[in-house]
């Protein structure tokens, strides 16, 4: 097995310049100044963004694996693409999801009649998603969900259908990224 | 800067001598999965922890953990697991000891280890097992008026404790 | 059952007053040794943990150490769901290095079933893991600087980490709660451009440790301020159970990726650093290290990173994949068997130990065979390690605690679970 045990230099701090201690001071006024001088003088170029962002004026920038709250995607007729199986319900680990299912159209197609995911118990861990044979819950991109009331953490599925077409980067990432390769 | 060397971890297996030495005090072994598991009878488990940390040859001077496997149907319910560690071999063993529902009191081995301390709190207070000669088995993770013990399977997942009030602290 | 005996260690909280107490600016007032109740929320500690010391002036005489402030109940939580979904609950343990958590029990679970994940799986955990630790260690030694009075360093270690955790997020969809490692693979592979990605983003964290480092390595006021405190011998660390940079500051070669090596850490050639006295500027300098250590493994993962699947081919362990879901039947069918009934994991139990950043942590799962496990037991370093907390801080003064705890790098939601 490669690599070895090595002993940290304890001594680091025992020379002479570091015993005076003039020297770390100039030495820490200098980093300290130059990430002073560099931010300053980036950021009124132009070339260098500031670290902080100001929320909610400006947003932060997500990466296309992102997981924000999950919705469920409205197919280009407006109906959801859930067809109420329950997968989701079963894999959730805190139970915050409640489906009620109905039959449509001379009872061949199922659809979901109540479709509650209660928001204050998600973690966005992405089960739900993993776990949907139908792509029809995704996680958004959204995570402005507070709420001052316990109903407003209620969504029902009129809040949660979002189209298609507002979710291409999830949906891409899902069918590309987030595929496992074939095994 | 060094280049000293890693312990050379040992391979040869522990619980023959265990066995050897204990005899009928060890009441069951096997090695599933790697890891060796010697289940010893109650009284002697001070004598089998004693022996596995001083032996020269055996040197399992690290107490890793200690937990509290509750098989509610079954009997005896409570598995009391030990964990042990030689930072000098690098091997590891597991020592159980089976208890019953109506009598779940343990020899305590901090006198052994004292990071065993903690461990032995952790599981008194979560399936109510009782060291004996810890001298100091409080609860720690949870607050004194707890009432039970929370992870023995019988105690219901969705149960509410009632809510202290601040106690006025003069 | 007989309750135990009452707490002799907090025999000390009982002060008797003296007579005349009425005027406490007056002579007679004298308590000694004096209590002082150090937290739960103190500004200057970075976990929820309350210290009742006892005082002697300024040197402490005895303390207790109360923790369980952040307990959640993480075992019985798992022990109610199946296998798979405890993996999102193994999160919140260390909200610095969830993925290394991640790791610890998907590996127990895999030692239960007795599978291994493919090649590139086992790459990318190392990966991922190293990323994490990373994210400690700058945690770490950016909040020890901050304790002690050095905010720019902690500016700079938190901007480190930060954009580690951007990378995180690259990799699994989350900063903190990561949810990445699954039993039997792993929730997603690399996305395209990652390599370029992580290379911008060590330029950067490399420029910051640098920093970091001139800033405190050597600087007087931080240094002695954690020479000769928080000591703990060689023997004695080990029989507190200590393990991590708190042991190997003792001189203990003792890491789980080089004892027990795991997910393949065989492979990758990095050193382990050790110190010699046992007090915090070990710690400290051996977090420095480490950081070190985990960037040569990183870049030697991406150098050779092979390729493949990153799940194993085994319907009855790992969800099939997405697109196969859509299009075929058996797959379906797989996925609703999976996902209803979990994963059945043969009976039996075992203990897997991961080199967290902390420490060891170890998982221990007992399986009777269904899918639900029976126990699941979560070994945390910063329990173990912060049970000696009492011993490091016995007869140094109070100032001595503040360097000492933050070293100790105590998590509250992996010390209390």
């Amino acid at each position: 097995m490669p690599g070895s045990v090595i002993t940290v230099r304890r001594d680091q701090a025992e020379t002479l310049l570091a015993r005076i201690y003039l020297w770390e001071i100039v030495k820490g006024c200098v980093i300290t100044a130059r990430h002073f001088w560099r931010n300053l003088i980036g950021y009124m170029i132009g070339r260098r963004r500031t670290f902080v962002v100001n929320w909610p004026e400006e947003k932060v920038g997500y990466s296309p694996a992102f997981r924000g709250m999950p919705v469920l995607v409205q197919m280009e007729n407006g109906a959801e693409r859930c067809v109420a199986c329950g997968l989701c319900e079963k894999a959730c680990p805190t139970d915050c999801i409640t489906i009620f299912p109905e039959e449509v159209g001379d009872g061949i197609q199922r659809r979901p009649k109540v479709f509650d995911i209660a928001i204050d118990r998600c973690m966005f861990c992405g089960l739900c998603e993993e776990a949907c044979p139908e792509e029809a819950i995704v996680m958004s991109r959204r995570v402005e969900v507070a709420s001052i009331t316990k109903e407003g953490c209620l969504w029902h599925k009129e809040d949660l259908l979002t189209p298609a077409s507002e979710l291409p980067i999830r949906l891409g990432h899902i069918r590309n990224g987030y595929d496992r390769s074939p095994n | 800067m060094s280049g000293a060397n890693f312990p050379q971890r040992r391979t040869d297996p522990v619980l023959p001598r265990l066995t050897e030495r204990f005899g009928d005090a060890i009441v069951g072994t096997h090695s599933q999965h790697g890891d060796e598991t010697a289940v010893v009878a109650r009284d002697s488990l001070h004598d089998v922890m004693a022996f596995l940390r001083d032996d020269p040859d055996l040197s399992f001077d690290m107490p890793t953990d200690v937990t509290v496997v509750d098989h509610l149907p079954r009997t005896p319910r409570f598995e009391v697991a030990y964990h042990l560690t030689s930072t000098r071999d690098l091997r590891r063993i597991r020592v159980k000891v089976q208890l019953d529902a109506s009598d779940a009191r343990v020899a305590s081995v901090k006198d052994l280890w004292p990071g065993m301390d903690w461990h032995e709190r952790e599981a008194y207070d979560m399936y109510g097992v009782t060291f004996d000669g810890h001298g100091d088995l409080r609860r720690i993770l949870l607050y004194p008026e707890f009432q039970g013990h929370p992870l023995r399977k019988d105690y219901p997942k969705t149960r509410r404790q009632p809510r202290l009030g601040i106690e006025d602290p003069g | 059952m007989a309750e135990p005996a009452t707490a002799p260690a907090l025999d000390f909280l009982e002060v008797e007053l003296p007579e005349g107490f009425n005027d406490p600016i007056g002579e007679e007032f004298e308590i000694r040794p004096m209590v002082l109740p150090m937290g739960p929320s103190h500004p200057a500690m970075h976990g929820t943990v309350r210290i009742v010391l006892k005082l002697e002036g300024e040197t402490v005489v005895d303390a207790d150490v109360q923790v369980g402030y952040l307990h959640r109940g993480f075992e019985k939580e798992c022990e109610s769901g199946t296998w798979e979904q405890a993996i999102p609950y193994t999160d919140r343990l260390n909200y610095n290095s969830a993925i290394i958590c991640n790791l610890g029990y998907c590996l127990a679970v895999e030692k239960l079933l007795g599978i291994e994940v493919p090649p590139r799986a086992q790459a990318l955990r190392v990966l991922a893991s190293e990323l994490s630790r990373m994210g400690d260690h700058f945690t770490c030694v950016g909040a020890g600087g901050l304790e002690l009075g050095a905010m720019s360093a902690f500016l700079y270690a938190v901007e480190a980490r930060e954009m580690l955790w951007d990378l995180v997020e690259d990799l699994c969809g989350a900063r903190v709660t990561n949810n990445y490692v699954r039993i039997g693979g792993l929730s997603q592979d690399l996305r395209e451009g990652f390599a370029d990605r992580l290379k911008t983003t060590f330029a950067k964290v490399d420029e910051l440790y640098s920093d970091v480092d001139k800033l405190l390595t050597a600087n007087r006021i931080f240094v002695d301020r954690l020479k000769n405190t928080g000591l703990l011998s060689k023997d004695r660390a080990i029989a507190w159970g200590q393990t991590g940079p708190v042991l190997r500051a003792t001189g203990v070669p003792y890491d789980i990726r080089k004892a027990f090596p795991y997910s393949g850490y065989e492979r990758y050639d990095f050193d382990v650093p050790v110190g010699s006295v046992g007090d915090n500027y070990d710690r400290f300098l051996i977090r420095m290290e480490e950081l070190r250590q985990s960037i040569r493994i990183i870049e030697q993962v991406l150098k050779d990173l092979p390729g493949g699947p990153v799940n194993v081919d085994d319907p009855k362990v790992r969800w099939p994949a997405k697109t196969r879901v859509f299009t075929r039947m058996e797959e379906l069918i797989d996925q609703f068997m999976l996902v209803t009934g979990g994963i059945r994991v043969p009976a039996g139990e075992g203990y897997v130990a991961v080199e967290g950043a902390n420490g060891e942590l170890g998982f221990y799962v007992v399986s009777d065979g269904s899918g639900h496990p029976v126990k699941m037991r979560c070994r945390s370093p910063s329990f173990a390690n912060t049970s000696a907390l009492r011993e490091m801080i016995i007869g140094s003064m109070i100032a001595d605690i503040i360097p000492t705890f933050d070293l100790l790098n105590m998590i509250g939601g992996e010390c209390d679970r």
